[in-house]
């Protein structure tokens, strides 16, 4: 058995190798695209970056770039600059580390490169769409908006037109900018690879549906980077096809995430990037394991059933019918399937200064896992980047009495 | 001013109000949380538009459901909802405009047992024409879901008829502050809030006909008085300003505010809409090309070059900015809007506040030594 | 058989000595800077106290923010628990606890066995905290003991809206200037605490809970726990060990060894 551990592990660390050279060779070109005669998009992450790739712009994720601050530390200094700026200490830390970020060019990476263009998609919150505005003013680039009516509770037919024309705008959009046709085909492509690797991505996740755990959402945020940047191409295909068999082959030996894995607890909210070490050793600690999350779930997209042929429809409604974007009992209603196949003893919520859309509803989300389900959940206050908002004692309590409750729970 | 007090009075019991008009006219009540409600619809409907803004009863109910990052406004209508202080509403409609009162709508759906809830969501953006084309069919849509969850049937003649009463009522508005902006002394700024208000709480018949009668007394008043040149002269800006205590600490100090940017302002009654064939399309037009507001897009530096106009049209000596706290789409614009008004030479203060405002005391002196600078 | 518990709080550090289920001693002073010493001299003040010596202690259980720094307790319980197994244990009928401790407060919710069933904690804020009382006995300039009696002569509480204890503080200063009296303005801001604090349990949902617990020491300002019946429509039991209720909760999970029980 711990020869086969020890074989996975080391699997496991080369994974994690490939990832982070992947991601430092896209970084690497898109800060070479200037040179290489490449146009680079910021693009929001839940926005169509499909259309980018198929028009060989590079898309950069400021988001992205903001995870990479907040896991670096370097989220409090950043943030003091933009609030020095004028920027609220209320607003979206991604959005203040990044708009501080370009007036110094410091973080982890010495700052994003310089965009030609702004992508703006809605289907996330509307700071973004703000945030976007600050861009295009401090660098005097094109912004387009994919504008995603909020599923409050339908995808509307007036919506469908209204996102179905703005895609039809946006390719135009991409045609002036680059002076390239769209190629339909080569779209279909990325998008057909888009689907299979939120798929493949999807099936990484499952295989924490087995006793123990071979991951933890600490992986997942891990592994997320991927998705999120580089969906849609080949080399994404091939890491998740390896991520994920190198999980099923753990789970199939019985090799946990944690050791003695007792209580299973699904996360919501974004990740706190400056706490990940931390937080997973505390859980760990106690033999708990996050086995599932709500936020890298929202990369395997909640309509399976869409007609990929159909480019401009298929992609309207999948972006606009999305986790963030959709009331909050429809998210409880994920939420609580969610529950259920994983086997989850507890939530886990992390209640975001920085995003209202995804804290807001949570205290009633509480309620309704509480009520349907008999599960109880947790409330830690923090911020993703901004560790300003975060008391490790307070947060080391809380989860200590949560993990102790659990227990009588359990033994009850 | 002969309607004040009845104007005074409506605000002050702004919830008691909207219930007897209920019981006297039969009328239904429907709340709204937002300006980009086209209250023209509601009217059609034979229904009566209730703006909601927040409570000024103590918060506790809503810190159930949002957690004390959320702005104040928001907590506030849910307050006013989970206590049943507006149980006689009939409905209540959500636009979407910032993330908290998308959430806000669901957790009214899904908390409040009373009365219809609709959400009307608008585009973001408004600068395309397939973005104008979705605020007509959403407008459109909104007028099916009004008129069956009031069981009416909203006809173009009803609309246009609305939309005549809404005009007149806007213009009156426009000229009293047109008014007050030359003589500031016609009317204290307390006295422009409270009829404001009112605009949005009465009966909109019995408003018409108040408004249009102070229109002429003030025009009679203004023809009498000396213009008092010694004010120093502000514009207000940022969201909603419901305080109307901060007018006389201004005034006291020596200034004036001569307009404002609010959507509880001046955005309220600017762009009248036109009178004809299509009337939805014409309310649309109006959301389009009101003054904007920062939850919406039309363009990159429109809401800065306003306020700039507003300055050198009104002569004012600056701008007292009033941001609600947590509230992102306003916090967003302030920096770079605040740093177009340094290049323009315009001094501008900031003021963040949280419901209710700041100690008194504190307060008079940041506004005094902000006039005296000017 | 002898157990004791020990809560280290962020102020106030406690011992409680008990013998098959009763209390013996107790012991109560300020944590100060060095917490290991303070529980040191806690818990050998315990022994001095009934003549015992470390032997015939069968269990320690440390609970609190300091609960870490404890070296020579067998383990460590959350406060949380403790208040649970404190509360529990000074009247079986108690089915939800509220502490309102210097840091943070707390609402919790035992099911019939007297385990803990639920619990919720106030957000990242000082508002409903023993803190927030510090800050405005400071600015009034009362002692905080006297905050109970004064707060009951009042006879028209003021309104303290803010829940930011830097804003609110603002707000009493002006309530000051404008010659409120200091028995109204008290009573407002427990009025304000009881509403934040009942907020914050509203969250947990205690439908059918009908005997609740204040523990803790702000338990012992009469006017909060006035202001919390107000909101929430019932008497309130006080704890009558009040700040002593987390380390009673601790000597009683010292019995059992190894187990929370
Ligand atoms: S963290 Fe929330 S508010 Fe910030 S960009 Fe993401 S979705 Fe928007
Ligand atoms: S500030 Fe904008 S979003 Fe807020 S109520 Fe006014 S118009 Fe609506
Ligand atoms: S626009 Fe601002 S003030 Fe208005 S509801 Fe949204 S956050 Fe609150």
């Amino acid at each position: 058995m711990s020869d086969i551990k020890l074989e996975l592990d080391k699997r496991k660390t080369k994974l994690e190798k490939k990832m982070q050279n992947i991601m430092a060779g896209y970084y690497i070109d898109a800060k070479m695209a200037r040179q290489n005669n490449k146009k680079v998009a910021w693009i929001t992450s839940g926005g169509p970056v499909e259309p980018l790739l198929a028009m060989d712009v590079i898309a950069v994720y400021p988001e992205n770039h903001g995870a990479m601050i907040g896991a670096s530390k370097m989220g409090v200094d950043l943030c003091e600059k933009a609030e020095a700026m004028g920027y609220s200490s209320d607003l979206c830390s991604y959005a203040r580390a990044d708009i501080a970020c370009c007036t110094v060019n410091g973080g982890p990476i010495g700052g994003l490169p310089e965009p030609d263009m702004l992508v703006c998609c809605n289907n996330i919150c509307g700071s973004v769409m703000k945030w976007y505005e600050v861009q295009a003013r401090h660098f005097k680039v094109p912004l387009f908006i994919y504008d995603t009516p909020v599923c409050h509770t339908d995808y509307t037919p007036e919506m469908k037109r209204y996102v179905e024309a703005q895609t039809r705008e946006y390719f135009q959009f991409l045609e002036h900018e680059t002076g390239r046709k769209m190629d339909i085909d080569r779209l279909k492509e990325i998008g057909k690879n888009s689907v299979e690797g939120a798929q493949l991505w999807q099936e990484t996740l499952d295989t924490t549906m087995s006793r123990p755990s071979p991951m933890t959402a600490f992986d997942a945020f891990f592994h997320l980077a991927l998705i999120v940047t580089l969906r849609g191409t080949p080399q994404t295909l091939e890491y998740y096809r390896e991520l994920r068999d190198l999980m099923k082959e753990r789970s199939q030996a019985g090799i946990g995430a944690v050791p003695k894995e007792t209580y299973r607890l699904l996360w919501d909210n974004l990740p706190i990037w400056h706490r990940m070490k931390w937080l997973s050793d505390k859980f760990a600690e106690h033999g708990a394991c996050l086995v599932a999350d709500t936020y890298t779930s929202a990369w395997c997209g909640i309509k399976r059933e869409l007609n990929r042929d159909d480019v401009i429809a298929s992609a309207a409604e999948g972006y606009t019918y999305s986790y963030l974007n959709l009331g909050t009992d429809k998210m409880a209603e994920l939420v609580l399937t969610m529950v259920d196949k994983y086997q989850v003893d507890g939530i886990v919520m992390h209640s975001n200064r920085s995003c209202r859309p995804y804290s807001f509803g949570q205290y009633d989300l509480q309620k309704i896992v509480e009520r349907e389900k008999g599960i109880p959940s947790l409330m830690i206050e923090a911020d993703m980047v901004d560790d300003r908002s975060f008391s490790e004692s307070q947060v080391a309590t809380r989860i200590e009495a949560f993990i102790e409750m659990l227990r009588q729970r359990k033994g009850a | 001013m002969k309607h004040l007090e009845e104007f005074r009075q409506v605000v002050n019991q702004s919830f008691g109000y909207a219930r007897q008009l209920k019981k006297d006219s039969g009328k239904k009540i429907v709340g709204y949380v937002c300006s980009y409600t086209p209250e023209e619809v509601i009217l059609a409907a034979g229904a009566h538009p209730l703006r909601i803004l927040g409570t000024k009863e103590t918060i506790h109910l809503a810190d159930s459901h949002l957690q004390s990052y959320c702005c104040s406004l928001v907590r506030g209508i849910l307050e006013e909802g989970l206590s049943g202080r507006v149980d006689f509403l009939d409905g209540m409609v959500f636009p979407h405009t910032c993330d908290s009162v998308q959430r806000l709508s669901d957790i009214w759906r899904m908390n409040i047992p009373f009365g219809f809830h609709l959400d009307l969501i608008l585009p973001v953006k408004l600068d395309t024409l397939s973005a104008q084309h979705y605020m007509v069919d959403v407008l459109q849509k909104f007028r099916t879901d009004l008129g069956r969850a009031l069981q009416v049937d909203i006809t173009d003649e009803a609309l246009k008829k609305a939309i005549r009463t809404t005009n007149a009522i806007r213009q009156s508005i426009r000229a009293i502050y047109e008014l007050r902006s030359r003589n500031p002394r016609l009317m204290t700024g307390t006295d422009l809030y409270t009829l404001v208000r009112a605009s949005m709480i009465m009966d909109r018949d019995r408003l018409n006909i108040l408004l249009a009668e102070t229109v002429a007394e003030l025009k009679v008043k203004a023809d009498r008085e000396k213009e008092d040149t010694s004010l120093k002269r502000i514009i207000l800006a940022g969201g909603i300003c419901n305080h109307p205590d901060i007018y006389p600490m201004i005034e006291n100090a020596g200034g004036a505010v001569v307009w404002d940017d609010f959507c509880t302002g001046a955005r309220y009654f600017t762009e009248l809409i036109d009178e004809g064939a299509e009337p939805i399309a014409r309310i649309a037009g109006r959301l389009i090309n009101r003054v904007v507001c920062p939850a919406k897009h039309i363009d990159l530096d429109g809401r800065a070059r306003h306020i700039i106009r507003l300055v050198k049209e009104k002569n004012a000596r600056g701008v007292i900015f009033l941001l609600l706290k947590f509230c992102d789409p306003h916090a967003f614009d302030y920096p770079d809007i605040k740093k177009s008004m340094d290049e323009a030479g315009i001094p501008v203060m900031l003021l963040e506040i949280d419901d209710p405002i700041p100690a008194e005391g504190q307060l008079k002196t940041r506004f005094e030594a902000f006039l005296e600078m000017l | 058989m002898y157990t004791i518990g020990i809560d280290i709080g962020s102020v106030t550090a406690k011992g409680a000595l008990m013998s098959d289920g009763a209390l013996v001693s107790s012991q109560v002073c300020f944590t100060g800077y060095n917490t290991a010493a303070t529980a040191r001299s806690i818990y050998e003040g315990l022994l001095e106290k009934e003549g015992l010596k470390e032997t015939s202690i069968e269990g320690i259980v440390a609970t609190g923010y300091g609960r870490n720094s404890v070296p020579f307790a067998d383990r460590t319980v959350t406060e949380i628990m403790c208040h649970a197994a404190g509360a529990y244990h000074l009247n079986p009928a108690v089915r939800a606890v509220i502490d309102i401790g210097g840091q943070d407060s707390k609402a919790i919710v035992l099911s019939d066995g007297g385990r803990v069933a639920n619990f919720v904690m106030n957000d990242k804020c000082a508002a409903g905290t023993g803190r927030f009382l510090e800050v405005m006995a400071r600015a009034l300039e009362v002692d905080l003991d006297q905050f109970g009696t004064l707060s009951l002569q009042a006879d028209q509480p003021a309104k303290i809206s803010n829940l930011c204890a830097v804003f609110a503080e603002s707000e009493v200063v002006s309530l000051i200037a404008k010659g409120e009296k200091r028995e109204n303005i008290i009573a407002g801001i427990h009025a304000a605490i009881g509403s934040r604090v009942m907020a914050m349990t509203g969250r947990l949902g205690m439908w059918g809970v009908t005997t609740l617990m204040m523990t803790g020491g702000v338990a012992k300002n009469t006017g909060v726990v006035k202001a919390l019946e107000k909101v929430w429509g019932n008497p309130i039991h006080v704890s009558p060990h009040a700040q002593l209720t987390g380390a009673i909760g601790a000597a009683r999970l010292a019995r059992v060894a190894g187990s929370p029980e």
